[in-house]
């Protein structure tokens, strides 16, 4: 009577844990040595859309395609030998398993992302004898990830950007120079500065209003990233000045950059509302030299250039020459 | 809670013995695993606070160190083993962990994971069985990657002051593979960590 009882009472254990295995919202699959199906349970059922019945005993690669056998052999043999767990992620892999999405309204994501944990499975010998996969279903987490990122990178490029011209603020400009201001200590290279400003803006706003300088800062912006090269950085320092950095780029060439931007502005007439303006920019141009003390040393010797194109009548590139030292750079 | 704090000479002596044990078998199982022996230095066991562990975090921001951490819980103890990649190269790691897919910033990260798992999954499988328990682990995570390393040991995230810290350095013989594997055990698993040690030293 009492084995009977008991054997009772193990079919009752035996059903509730059952139960928990298949009704648990994980997918749970349970692997023998050659990697054919023991157990599906209800979740891998209802999302694959595949009865346990005609996957149990079917090898998983065959059945699953699109799971990497090299790869899948990889992660499964540490658990064998090391008998610990093996992890996969949505970060790494998006999924395991493609399954597709099932939501029509709130379902954001294509197919299903998941979580995979690889956990070895003893027989009564203690020996490993197969792998249980446990599946979680991550969509939601990911695509939250996905899109605070993305929201992330957004924010990033708005705080970096000037708003009227698209150009890079001062301190997002700043911060550029200052890091290839560390760089070139370390390697010597040529990289040259341009610092340049419009002309009696002040006359423009006054003369046109404020709309029309706006006109011009945009235009002179647009004419100036039309001229530069992909691997330069230029920025919008302050009202009506702007900079380029150039790196690997001797301050000769620097100069045939500054001319090209000066002459198209000067052949250029701004128009806003019906009003044509015409303008013109001053430019200083300053190469990098061993003997700059600081990034700000490097912005004033630059702005001295500037102020020596103002002094001589405008509208003009000035360089900037350093005192002579060690270095064997070239100026014209 | 001070005597959580410091190390009795006995309590250093049994950590460091049940370290270097741990430590003896994971070489073996991954030098099995790996084909390749593994060189483990000597385990450094140690009390450190959030600052001591900052540093440690502080290379990962340039580019030549990445930092993996992985949690565990079992028995009452838990923590993070974290695992810094000092001037390791992903071709050799790759050949090493006979990764075959084509390195890109994603599979990169995916062997870096794999990595941890093994390296510390050994080191921990170890120490569990002396201790008598047994340790579940969360997926590695890959530092630096969705949390700001600057922001994650600083004084008011971080709700514990001094912990128990078991450092060991590995090299793989024969590849550029070098790595430190930091165990951080939780401050309020001292006392549970010290009872065990306590049955141990009896």
């Amino acid at each position: 009577m009492t084995g009977l009882s008991n054997n009772n009472d193990m079919l009752n254990d035996f059903r509730w844990i059952m139960d928990i295995v298949q009704n648990v919202d994980v997918g749970l699959v349970l692997l023998d040595k050659n990697y054919d199906i023991q157990l599906w349970n209800n979740f891998m059922q209802n999302h694959s859309s595949l009865y346990a019945e005609e996957v149990i005993g079917k090898n998983l690669f065959e059945t699953f395609p699109e799971i990497n056998e090299k790869w899948f052999h990889r992660k499964v043999e540490s658990i064998y030998l090391l008998k610990n767990s093996a992890f996969t992620t949505w970060e790494q892999r998006p999924y395991l398993f493609r399954f597709n999405n099932y939501r029509p309204i709130t379902g954001r994501a294509e197919f299903m992302y998941q979580n995979s944990t690889f956990i070895p499975i003893q027989d009564l010998t203690g020996e490993i004898s197969s792998i249980c996969l446990i599946v979680y279903d991550v969509t939601e987490q990911a695509i939250n990830n996905l899109e605070l990122e993305a929201a992330n990178d957004k924010l990033e490029t708005i705080s970096q950007t000037d708003g009227l011209t698209g150009l890079l603020n001062r301190k997002a400009w700043e911060d550029l120079l200052n890091k290839e201001f560390d760089r070139l200590q370390r390697y010597k290279e040529q990289c040259s500065l341009i610092i340049f400003d419009i002309d009696h803006f002040k006359k423009v706003n006054d003369s046109y209003g404020h709309p029309a300088g706006d006109e011009v800062i945009r235009r002179v912006a647009n004419i100036t990233q039309e001229c530069v090269r992909k691997t330069d950085f230029s920025g919008r320092y302050g009202g009506e000045e702007y900079v380029v950095l150039l790196p690997h780029t001797p301050v000769s060439s620097a100069k045939i950059l500054a001319e090209r931007i000066r002459k198209q502005i000067e052949a250029e007439t701004i128009s806003h509302e019906g009003i044509s303006i015409k303008i013109t920019v001053s430019f200083g141009l300053s190469e990098y030299n061993s003997s700059l003390k600081s990034a700000t040393a490097w912005i004033d010797s630059a702005d001295r250039a500037l102020y020596e194109s103002k002094e001589n009548g405008r509208n003009r590139v000035s360089i900037f020459s350093h005192p002579a030292t060690e270095t064997t750079d070239k100026k014209d | 809670m001070t005597q959580t704090t410091v190390l009795s000479e006995d309590q250093r002596d049994c950590l460091q013995e049940i370290s270097n044990v741990a430590m003896g078998q994971a070489g073996d199982h991954l030098a099995r695993l790996l084909n390749s022996f593994v060189v483990l230095s000597i385990p450094h066991v140690a009390i450190l606070t959030p600052a001591d562990i900052a540093m440690a975090v502080q290379a990962i921001d340039e580019d030549s160190v990445s930092g993996i951490c992985q949690g565990f819980i079992g028995g009452g103890i838990a923590g993070e083993a974290m695992l810094l990649f000092n001037d390791t190269s992903f071709v050799d790691l790759a050949k090493l962990m006979k990764f075959e897919e084509e390195l890109n910033t994603l599979t990169e990260r995916e062997l870096l994971i794999d990595s941890t798992n093994i390296l510390v999954g050994a080191m921990l499988r170890g120490i569990a069985e002396q201790l008598d328990i047994e340790f579940s682990f969360g997926p590695p995570a890959i530092m630096g990657q969705h949390q700001q390393l600057d922001k994650l040991l600083v004084s008011k995230n971080v709700r514990w002051d001094h912990t128990l810290v078991v450092e060991v350095n590995y090299k793989i013989e024969g590849y550029n593979v070098q790595c430190d594997l930091l165990i951080v055990i939780t401050q309020s698993s001292l006392p549970r960590l010290f009872g065990k040690l306590a049955y141990l030293l009896d």
